[in-house]
């Protein structure tokens, strides 16, 4: 796969980076990195940075990541890109809340890098073939 | 519509549950095999404590508390990097498992995880401190050991609806 660019949300920056280490292990040896804290850092890196993919938690101080992938439909950000939410929060309800608002995919925390293959490769394929 | 979880109160305090929360992260975050372990009184005076407070139907915390060493082999084995000190990437990956196991804990009970929301994680280090709920729900307050090294953690409810 050509190059790509993924924005990944999380107000930890452990997280962030086995985030990173599982999608480099899921074959995306050309992957572009960017960080986020949380969704009004994210919507900064959006108005000026191209991202194929966006992989954010939930529970962040500032921004949610709910309203993150509302406000990139509001402001017409990368709507077209694919959002992944990665979150502890696993009920039936907060799945729902995540696709109503635009996600595309939900990995539970704690996650395999397998998990991680399977939900976002799929994604960026189809994003890829669609665009 | 809500549904009262005081008639769960058995489920929701299921030790067992606690358990399986804590093995499930360990296995899958950190590669490590971890075994419940007698609660011992010894306790390394310098300590990780992170917490993680239950809002909403049921409001309380989650607690993870274990000494220095500990800590900075649970950041090891999430990051893959070698620690010397309690820096932000140890606080940061002890506040993050806590974040997992609380979140873990209540996807256990049916309607609990709906009906409850997590705070962002707190991290206190230092010595000589302690804990106190008055009066509490139930608690839960169970001991590990993983790769040679202890820790506690404790699920503390306040108040159930």
């Amino acid at each position: 796969m050509s190059e790509v660019r993924a924005l990944i949300v999380d107000d930890s920056s452990v997280m962030r980076k086995i985030i990173e280490r599982c999608l480099r292990q899921a074959g995306l040896d050309t992957l572009v990195v960017l960080e986020a804290g949380n969704g009004v850092e994210a919507l900064e890196v959006l108005r000026t940075a191209k991202v194929d993919l966006i992989l954010t938690d939930i529970n962040m101080p500032s921004m949610d990541g709910l309203e993150l992938v509302r406000q990139i439909g509001a402001q017409d950000l990368a709507r077209s890109v694919p959002v992944v939410m990665i979150t502890t929060e696993s009920c039936e309800e907060h799945v729902k809340q995540a696709i109503q608002a635009g996600a595309r995919g939900y990995i539970r925390k704690p996650f395999t890098a397998q998990q991680v293959k399977e939900r976002v490769l799929p994604l960026l394929h189809a994003a890829r073939a669609g665009a | 519509m809500a549904v009262s979880l005081r008639e769960s109160v058995d489920k929701i305090s299921d030790p067992g549950n606690l358990d399986a929360s804590v093995k499930e992260v360990f296995q899958l975050m950190l590669g490590a095999e971890c075994e419940r372990t007698p609660a011992s009184g010894e306790a390394e005076s310098e300590s990780v404590t992170a917490v993680v407070g239950f809002g909403g139907a049921l409001s309380g915390a989650c607690v993870l508390r274990c000494g220095n060493r500990a800590a900075m082999e649970m950041a090891t084995l999430m990051t893959g990097m070698e620690f010397h000190e309690i820096d932000d990437t140890v606080k940061d990956g002890i506040g993050e498992i806590c974040n997992m196991l609380a979140g873990a804990w209540k996807g256990k009970v049916p309607g609990l995880a709906a009906q409850c929301g997590l705070s962002v994680p707190a991290v206190i280090t230092g010595r000589d401190y302690r804990l106190h709920v008055q009066a509490p729900e139930f608690q839960l307050q169970h001991a590990y050991r993983f790769e040679g090294r202890r820790f506690d953690v404790t699920i503390v409810c306040d108040g159930l609806r």
